[in-house]
């Protein structure tokens, strides 16, 4: 290991004034601006991220207004198409693909290996300004006409319609080098920034999703890059290689873009399961069940994920022979999806289980993502996505991977980081309200979308016949209910900023390094004496009598919100397995 | 590029007085730091061939579609240019292995005259290039949509099917291919320039090897789309 | 600390690699005049990647590099191949989807081509595939018979 040689203490440690930590030591806007700290970087792309998730939300709810009744209520059929496509492309390219990683990995990852930093500062800060020209970029485009393609940029269409989409392309090309730059600084960190003693089998299984999370960022994002550089070289120079009436090839844009594309999803789920695990073990106080599997069935999903791409094109003329292929390997991804949630109930399993909000929200993801996963494999299988495919159907079970499994992860994420960022505790029983409004919200919403399109309601359509009514007007009111549980989370959240309870270190009880050896505010430099791991990260039991708090004890007298002591939670180690 | 950027000297503002000049504050050991910039400059580079790898499937794919096209295209281009033009390339790799094998050596001026050699084969193979593009040009045989070939042994190309689909993967993947050549030129001249000032020995010499990696890769790329594009 | 991930290649292995990379565009180039047939592709890119398999292992030296960088490196090639492989799939056996023959359009198109070449001349109506190609009669109707190739 390169990091042996580390000293495990510094002799004397340093006696920082007290109260010093990575939000106060410097306050002025440069020196946000200029920050090379991994903890403010993940505190800006989080401001960044949410407003971008904000604008998006907003056309989401403007597009299920329209949908309200079935002739056209509030803006034209092209008016639709735009926002669905803004909608579309904002919350994969813009959000999406960069949250997890870009806000909590840049924040806990180091921290959660006993890192000062990760591995390359400066391109990390560098990929916040070049994610702030893709959004530029993005601005330009809508000031330029908007898009009206979808998300997905199909040719030879995109090649004819506005120049709006020259914007866009050249937004996703240039963001697609902050997510290059995140995902290649974590795997580097992770390999070479580890505390010693930090071994593979002891990092955390958010890091374990992060790294495997990266891998795929780092292999897959420059397809899309290249894709988008061909399709305005389509547009400027008429190349040929897309387009039909010049001799080119719709479909194989259809297979530079899902190479890319289907990667992608993992990019936003991965991370999502590493959460989890964080959350369903901390909040159950028992060890992970089935650690290794858990690890290494996320490398597995990263590299199956790539063999996959297929299943997006079944019907767009592509060799029967090669539907089948992909159709087939689709089907493994199943095996270590499930894996995974068969070891998060596993774990739940005779665990003492906290229900605070993080954990609300974990238990959410469990059904939200079982239910996205099932309807994966079904429209998986070849014969029956010829039916779906393009239909609501297919629009509710990406919803349900994507906002049911992503984002709750991310919002289980944020309340359980929460403290450890700002300092400050949320308010327990609105975080409650706000995650039962969010979980009925988003079942409102988009269950009655997988009924629609079972029905045959197609997708991207401004307008439907009668018959689809009730089931349109059930869905909107569902993405009110949803509407208002997220912006309930917005309310208190900025209103926990000044007025919150002031965190302990480490007020879940959690055995990871950023909540036992870390203050309650962390430290410019996370950590003020380099740890020695010398236990899993699971391991509550231990971590209470090594670390006897850690650094935080100083302000540790709020100890009333810890469970009980780790010695007296279930622990039964013949269960692991 | 921007893991190059990472290597740079910081100054130490840390009270950590026994770090050489070159070590950041978040590292350990200058081994570690080494480690890790040539582990991200790998990434990076696997990154730049999956960048390409979308243009050879495009190649893959109309060559299967379309192999005579792609023979009668092929033959059109300079063979002996091609050829001069890998054998530069082939030689600016060596240039720039031995600018490394040098400052391992503490043999500054001599890794700074191998890195003057790689900048100026780089440019040689630029200035070849630009002589094979002018010519397409001068017969109308532009990527893609402006595709109207015209005169000499390109007239026949005209009744040639998809030979426009041709001439759009050759000209986008020699372009960017170019890019890449004079992207490293520019990060060849840096590094050289560095080295002139001192900032490099046998103790710490990160930013050369991480250029000479890059390099290599343009030359690999090269060394693919020679014989694909020339010869067969 | 300068053999321990620092190795230095001498001077004369740097050459011998040239010397072998020369050596090789030299037969590429004299072996594209050689009639090959079939072979000539697998041929070229077989020589091709010798040659970067040169250049990975010696000038940039993965050969005694951290295993970590070679993985790496392979992860990345494998993706690549994954990429062509796989689209390829599709791309050799592209309109089979329509197609009902006992043949696969691949078969036909050959069988085609091959008719095409004994006889050059086929009665133009027997080409006829797209509603275009129908300028003159009912157009559309006529050509959604025959028109389901899909590619
Ligand atoms: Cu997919």
């Amino acid at each position: 290991m390169s990091t042996d040689t580390q000293n495990t203490a510094v002799a004397q440690p340093d006696e920082h004034e007290e109260g010093e930590n990575y939000l106060n030591h410097e306050t002025s806007v440069w020196s946000w601006l200029s920050t090379k700290d991994h903890k403010r970087i993940g505190v800006l792309y989080c401001v960044t991220l949410a407003l971008v998730f904000l604008a998006a939300g907003v056309l989401a709810l403007v597009m299920r207004a329209e949908l309200s009744g079935p002739g056209e209520t509030m803006m034209a059929n092209d008016t639709y198409n735009q926002v669905f496509s803004m909608h579309g492309i904002m919350m994969v390219f813009l959000f999406l693909v960069p949250s997890i990683p870009a806000i909590l990995g840049n924040f806990v990852l180091p921290m959660q290996i006993g890192a000062k930093d990760v591995a390359f500062p400066r391109l990390n800060l560098a990929s916040w300004y070049v994610y702030l020209a893709g959004a530029t970029l993005t601005i330009m485009a809508l000031l330029w006409g908007g898009v009206d393609t979808g998300w997905t940029f199909y040719t030879p269409y995109s090649k004819t319609t506005g120049g709006g989409v020259l914007w866009m392309t050249s937004a996703i090309f240039v963001a697609g080098f902050a997510n290059i730059f995140t995902g290649l600084n974590f795997i580097v960190t992770i390999h070479k920034m580890r505390a010693p003693g930090m071994t593979w089998n002891r990092l955390p299984l958010f890091v374990w999703g992060m790294y495997a999370t990266s891998i795929v960022q780092v292999l897959a994002t420059p397809v899309i890059g290249i894709t988008m550089v061909l399709l305005i070289l389509e547009q400027v120079l008429q190349i040929g290689i897309f387009d039909p009436s010049l001799g080119g090839d719709p479909v194989l844009f259809q297979h530079f873009f899902w190479f890319y594309s289907h990667p992608a999803v993992y990019i936003m789920i991965l991370p999502a399961f590493g959460i989890m695990s964080e959350l369903i073990a901390t909040f159950s106080r028992s060890r992970i069940f089935g650690y290794r599997a858990i690890a290494l069935s996320s490398v597995a999903i990263a590299m199956l994920g790539f063999l996959v791409w297929g299943h997006h094109m079944f019907v767009s003329g592509q060799s029967v022979v090669s539907s089948i292929v992909f159709s087939l390997i689709t089907y493994l991804i199943g095996i270590p999806s499930g894996i995974k949630v068969f070891n998060w109930v596993a774990t739940l399993y005779k665990g003492s289980i906290w229900l605070q909000t993080p954990m609300i929200y974990a238990l959410s993801f469990l059904f939200l993502f079982s239910i996205g996963g099932f309807t994966g494999i079904m429209v998986g299988v070849l014969s029956v996505d010829v039916h779906l495919h393009d239909t609501y159907y297919i629009v509710s079970h990406f919803h349900y991977v994507m906002m049911g499994g992503t984002v709750v992860a991310l919002l289980g994420g944020m309340h359980y980081w929460w403290p450890k960022i700002t300092g400050r505790m949320y308010n327990e029983t609105l975080g409650k309200i706000a995650a039962f409004l969010v979980f009925v919200g988003f079942n409102l919403t988009f269950f009655p979308q997988l009924v629609l399109g079972a029905k045959g309601m197609p997708r991207r359509y401004a307008t439907y016949a009668d018959r689809f009514t009730d089931l349109h007007q059930l869905s909107t009111a569902g993405s009110g209910v949803l509407g208002v549980g997220l912006f309930l989370v917005l309310g208190y959240a900025l209103w926990s900023l000044k007025y919150g309870e002031k965190a302990p270190a480490n007020p879940w009880g959690a055995a990871t390094l950023e909540w036992t050896n870390v203050a309650a505010l962390p430290d410019p430099h996370n950590f003020k004496r380099t740890p020695l791991i010398t236990r899993g990260p699971y391991d509550f039991h231990l971590a209470d009598e090594v670390f006897g708090g850690g650094d935080g004890e100083a302000d540790g007298d709020q100890g009333l919100r810890v469970p009980d002591a780790a010695p007296a939670a279930p622990l039964e180690p013949s269960r692991d397995a | 590029m921007a893991t190059d950027t990472d290597i740079a000297p910081a100054p130490t503002e840390t009270d950590h007085h026994d770090h050489p000049a070159h070590l950041q504050h978040h590292f350990v050991s200058s081994e570690q730091q080494f480690d890790s910039a040539k582990l991200g400059m790998w990434l990076f580079l696997i990154t730049e061939i999956l960048l390409f790898s979308a243009m050879f499937v495009a190649y893959a794919v109309y060559r299967q579609w379309h192999p005579e096209t792609f023979v009668a295209a092929s033959e059109t281009l300079n063979v002996t240019m091609g050829t001069i033009n890998t054998i530069v390339l082939l030689t600016s790799s060596l240039t720039v292995a031995l600018s490394i094998h040098y400052i391992q050596k503490d043999e500054v001026k001599k890794c700074i005259y191998n890195l003057g050699a790689t900048l100026v084969l780089a440019g040689g193979f630029m200035v070849i290039k630009y002589f094979e593009y002018t010519s397409k040009f001068e017969h109308g045989a532009y990527p893609g949509g402006m595709f109207d070939p015209h005169g000499g042994h390109y007239a026949q190309l005209a009744d040639v099917p998809f030979a426009s689909q041709f001439f759009s993967i050759y000209f986008v993947m020699t372009g960017i291919h170019g890019l890449h050549v004079i992207i490293g030129m520019a990060v060849i001249g840096w590094v050289a320039v560095r080295a002139w000032m001192g900032s490099f020995s046998s103790e710490y010499y990160t930013p050369v090897e991480l250029t000479g990696l890059y390099w290599h890769l343009v030359d690999i790329v090269w060394i693919f789309l020679f014989p694909m594009l020339y010869l067969i | 600390m300068s053999d321990d991930g620092h190795h230095i290649l001498p001077k004369a292995t740097l050459l011998k690699v040239f010397g072998g990379l020369i050596f090789l565009t030299v037969l590429t180039v004299a072996v594209a005049y050689v009639p090959l047939g079939p072979l000539a592709v697998p041929v070229a890119i077989g020589i091709a990647a010798t040659k970067a398999t040169l250049v990975v292992l010696y000038f940039m030296a993965l050969r005694y590099d951290n295993p970590v960088n070679a993985l790496t490196f392979t992860i990345g090639i494998i993706m690549v191949m994954v990429f062509i492989t796989f689209t390829m799939i599709d791309t050799a056996f592209r309109g089979d989807m329509g197609n009902v023959d006992r043949q696969t359009m691949g078969e036909i198109e050959r069988e085609q081509e091959a008719a095409q070449q004994q006889q050059e001349q086929i009665p133009s109506e027997q080409l006829r595939v797209a509603p275009a190609d129908y300028p003159d009669d009912r157009g559309a109707d006529a050509g959604a018979a025959s028109g389901d190739s899909d590619s």
